[in-house]
C-alpha cells in the first residue's frame, strides 16, 4: 500500500478541523430554501403559494415529468419567495422559519418490505433527491433499477465532518435504512467505512484524498455504465431514511462542518438541508472580504444556500484583485492555449493512485467519449476529479472538461 | 476555488532543481568551456522559444533550459556553430515548438537533437563525461523522484534491467555513469516516457536492455552515442508501452467486472 499513503510533494491544504468531542449545536438558520442542485433543471409543479404556511417535510411541489417526486420542505415555515424561470423551472423556493411548527408525518405502511412502496416513499419525502445515481451523476430516474448502492460511511474531503460521527447513536436507523436500500437493488449493496451493518458488503477505502469519495470507490468495485447505473449516499441519508421508516417524519437536520480559513474558528453543527450560508457563518467570520462555498475548499462553489448534497461549507478569505499585469504578459495569456498538464506523481495521487492518469487527462483534454468509458470515467463526478483541478492549478479545468464529456454522452445515449 | 502548484513550469523547475547535482557537478569539471556550450545551448534554444511567442502565441517554458542542458552536456564535440545551431534548431522546433510546447511533444527535444547530431555528423567525438558527473546522476535522479516529478518505476525499471545484464556478463560496467546521466536527462523526461504504471517498468527495462545490446554488440560506438541512441529508441517505444499497459488493465477490469 505503499503508493496508497507516499504523497509525492501533494500535499492537502487540511484546514482547522473543528473538535470532534465538542457537543454538537444544532441551528436552524432563519432562513433556508430549496433549489435545484447546480446544472439540475426541474420543472416543477408547485403546490403551495407565496405566504402559505408549511410543516417540516411537507411536500413544496412535484416535478412535471415524475410526479411521485416531491421536494419538501426542510424545516417548519413560511413561503417567502417563489422563483421560477420560463418553463415553470424551479430558480429557488425561499422559507422563512416558523417556530413550533408542524411536522409532516408520512405514511410509512408497509413500505419497509415493498419495494415499490419504499420507493415511492423516498419520491414522496424528498430522500430520492439525496441519492445520486451514476453514470452523470443526477437524482435516479422514477423507475431506475441500480446495479448496486454504495453507502459512504466515509468523507476525505479537506475538513469534511466525520460521517461516523453522523451517525452515532443512529445505528438502529441506519441499519433499518440499510435493509430498506438492499432491497431496492438486484445487485449488492456496499457500505465504504468503519463496522459496515448488514446486510452492506463493505468495502475498504484508502486514508487520501480522494480515495474516500464515492466515484474512486465505485470505479474500483462496481463501475457504473449507462445500461446499469449505480447510486451512492452518504450514510447519514441512509440513516434518515430507517428513521423516516421507523417513525414517518423526517429528521430534521443533518450534520455539517463549517471550516476555512476566513472563520475565527471552526464548527460542528446540525442545520437544515438548504440553510442560509451566511446565517450559518456571519457569527463565526473574521472581518473584512470573504467567500462562502457550500462544500469543499476544493470543490465547492459559492452559494447562497446549502447543496442538497453537501456536508461542509467553507469560508475562505476572498483573493485581493491581482496586480494589473504587463500588457504583453496578459495579451499573450489570452492568445494561447492553455499549458498542457504534465504527468507526475502529484497527479497520479490526485486521482486516486488507481486510475491511469495522463490517458485520463488525455482523453478528458481531447473530448474522447470512447476513450472516457474505457478507462472508466462514468464512474466519477466532477468532485472525483476536483483535486486534481486544485493540484494542477491548471485554468483547463478537468471538472468542466469531465461534465461537458458526460453530458455529450448522455445526449449521444439520448438520456439528456 | 484555491490553487495547487503542479502547473507545467513548476513541473519544469523542478526537474531542473532535480538535475542541479549534475550540473554543477558537470561545470565544476568542464569548467569555463561548460559553461560557455551551456551558455551558447540556452540563447539557440531560448531564441526559438522566443520566436514562437512572438509568431504562435506559445509562451516559453523553463523546459527549454532542460534541453539546452542536456545538449551541452552530451552533443558531440568539435562540432562548429553553425553545426551546432542546425542541430539545436532542428531538435527544439521539430520535436518540441511545432507540437505546441512542452507537454505537447511525442519526443524529448535534446534527444532529437542529439540523435540529429549523431547522425548528421557522425566524425565528430562524442564527450567523455567526468566520474563524478556520473555519480551526481544518483541524488538527480533520487531528487526527481522525491518531487514527483520523475517516475521511480521507470529509474527502477532501468536500473533492474541494467543489474540483470551485469550479472549475466554483458561489458556494461564501463557505461554505468553514461547510462544514469542519460536516464536522468533524457529518459525519465515526465512528458516523453510512459505515463502508466507498467509501462513506466517497461520503459526503464527496455532503455536497460538497449545499452546493454548495444554494449555487447555495437562495435566501436562512444558510451554517450549508444546511451542516446537507447534513449532515442526507448523514447520512441513508449506510447507503444502505454498502449499495451492500457490494454492489459482494461482487460483486467473487463475481467474482474464482466
Amino acid at each position: 500500500m505503499l503508493p496508497a499513503r507516499f504523497s509525492a510533494g501533494l500535499i492537502l491544504p487540511q484546514p482547522r478541523l473543528p473538535d470532534p468531542a465538542a457537543p454538537v449545536a444544532t441551528e436552524l438558520t432563519v432562513e433556508a430554501a430549496v433549489q435545484p442542485a447546480p446544472g439540475e433543471s426541474l420543472r416543477v409543479e408547485l403546490l403551495v403559494t407565496e405566504d402559505a404556511e408549511v410543516a417540516q417535510g411537507q411536500p413544496l411541489m412535484r416535478l412535471k415529468t415524475a410526479p411521485g417526486i416531491a421536494l419538501v420542505a426542510p424545516m417548519a415555515a413560511r413561503v417567502a419567495r417563489i422563483d421560477l424561470q420560463p418553463g415553470r423551472r424551479l430558480s429557488q423556493l425561499v422559507l422563512f422559519h416558523e417556530p413550533g411548527g408542524a411536522r409532516h408525518a408520512f405514511d410509512t405502511r408497509g413500505a419497509g418490505g415493498d419495494p415499490a412502496r419504499l420507493r415511492a416513499l423516498l419520491q414522496e419525502s424528498g430522500l430520492w433527491r439525496m441519492i445520486r445515481s451514476r453514470p452523470f451523476g443526477r437524482m435516479p430516474a422514477p423507475a431506475e433499477a441500480p446495479a448496486a448502492i454504495l453507502v459512504m460511511g466515509r468523507d476525505t474531503r479537506p475538513g469534511a465532518p466525520d460521517p461516523a460521527l453522523a451517525i452515532t447513536g443512529r445505528e438502529e436507523d441506519l441499519a433499518r435504512g440499510l435493509s430498506a436500500l438492499a432491497s431496492l437493488t438486484a445487485g449488492p449493496l456496499l457500505y465504504a467505512g468503519p463496522g459496515a451493518p448488514a446486510p452492506a458488503r463493505p468495502v475498504a477505502t484508502g486514508p487520501l484524498h480522494p480515495q474516500g469519495l464515492a466515484g474512486p470507490v465505485l470505479h474500483r468495485h462496481v463501475p457504473a455504465r449507462t445500461g446499469a447505473p449505480v447510486w451512492d449516499l452518504t450514510a447519514e441519508d441512509a440513516a434518515d431514511i430507517g428513521a423516516l421508516l421507523a417513525t414517518g417524519f423526517l429528521p430534521p437536520t443533518r450534520l455539517i462542518a463549517i471550516t476555512g480559513e476566513a472563520l475565527r474558528s471552526p464548527a460542528l453543527v446540525r442545520c437544515q438541508p438548504g440553510a442560509d450560508l451566511r446565517g450559518l457563518t456571519r457569527a463565526r467570520v473574521l472581518p473584512g472580504p470573504h467567500d462562502v462555498l457550500s462544500g469543499s475548499a476544493l470543490d465547492g462553489r459559492p452559494a447562497l444556500w446549502l447543496g442538497a448534497r453537501d456536508r461542509q461549507v467553507t469560508a475562505l478569505p476572498r483573493a485581493p484583485r491581482p496586480a494589473g499585469r504587463h500588457w504583453f504578459r496578459a495579451a499573450l495569456d489570452r492568445a494561447a492555449r492553455h499549458a498542457p498538464i504534465i504527468p507526475t506523481a502529484a497527479l497520479d495521487q490526485a486521482l486516486g493512485g488507481d486510475l491511469p492518469a495522463a490517458a485520463l487527462v488525455r482523453a478528458l483534454a481531447a473530448g474522447d467519449a470512447e476513450g472516457l468509458i474505457r478507462l472508466g470515467g462514468l464512474s466519477l463526478l466532477e468532485e472525483d476529479l476536483a483535486l486534481a483541478d486544485y493540484a494542477t492549478g491548471s485554468d483547463q479545468r478537468l471538472a468542466r472538461q469531465l461534465r461537458a464529456l458526460l453530458d455529450r454522452i448522455a445526449a449521444e445515449e439520448g438520456l439528456a | 476555488m484555491k490553487q495547487g502548484l503542479w502547473d507545467r513550469e513548476t513541473v519544469a523547475l523542478l526537474l531542473l532543481a532535480a538535475l542541479l547535482p549534475m550540473l554543477l557537478a558537470w561545470l565544476w569539471d568542464g569548467g569555463l568551456m561548460a559553461a560557455g556550450r551551456l551558455g551558447f545551448a540556452l540563447v539557440v534554444s531560448g531564441f526559438w522559444h522566443l520566436a514562437f511567442m512572438l509568431i504562435r502565441a506559445q509562451p516559453p517554458s523553463v523546459a527549454g533550459v532542460l534541453t539546452a542542458l542536456a545538449v551541452a552536456m552530451l552533443a558531440p564535440e568539435d562540432l562548429s556553430l553553425l553545426q551546432l545551431i542546425l542541430g539545436i534548431s532542428f531538435g527544439s522546433v521539430i520535436a518540441e515548438l511545432v507540437f505546441g510546447g512542452w507537454g505537447r511533444n511525442v519526443l524529448n527535444p535534446a534527444t532529437v537533437t542529439l540523435a540529429f547530431l549523431g547522425f548528421g555528423f557522425p566524425a565528430a567525438p562524442w564527450p567523455d563525461l567526468a566520474l563524478p558527473v556520473g555519480w551526481a546522476a544518483i541524488p538527480a535522479l533520487g531528487l526527481g523522484v522525491l518531487f514527483g516529478v520523475m517516475a521511480l518505476r521507470l529509474v527502477l525499471g532501468a536500473v533492474l534491467a541494467l543489474a540483470l545484464c551485469l550479472w549475466a556478463g554483458v561489458p556494461l560496467a564501463p557505461l554505468l555513469p553514461v547510462a544514469g546521466i542519460v536516464l536522468a536527462l533524457l529518459v525519465s523526461d515526465p512528458v516523453a516516457s510512459a505515463s502508466t504504471k507498467l509501462g513506466g517498468w517497461l520503459n526503464g527495462a527496455l532503455y536497460g536492455l538497449l545499452l546493454a545490446l548495444f554494449a555487447a554488440h555495437w562495435q566501436g560506438a562512444a558510451p554517450v552515442q549508444m546511451a542516446v541512441s537507447a534513449a532515442l529508441l526507448a523514447s520512441l517505444a513508449a506510447p507503444l508501452l502505454d498502449e499495451i499497459a492500457l490494454a492489459l488493465w482494461i482487460l483486467r477490469r473487463r475481467m474482474h467486472h464482466g
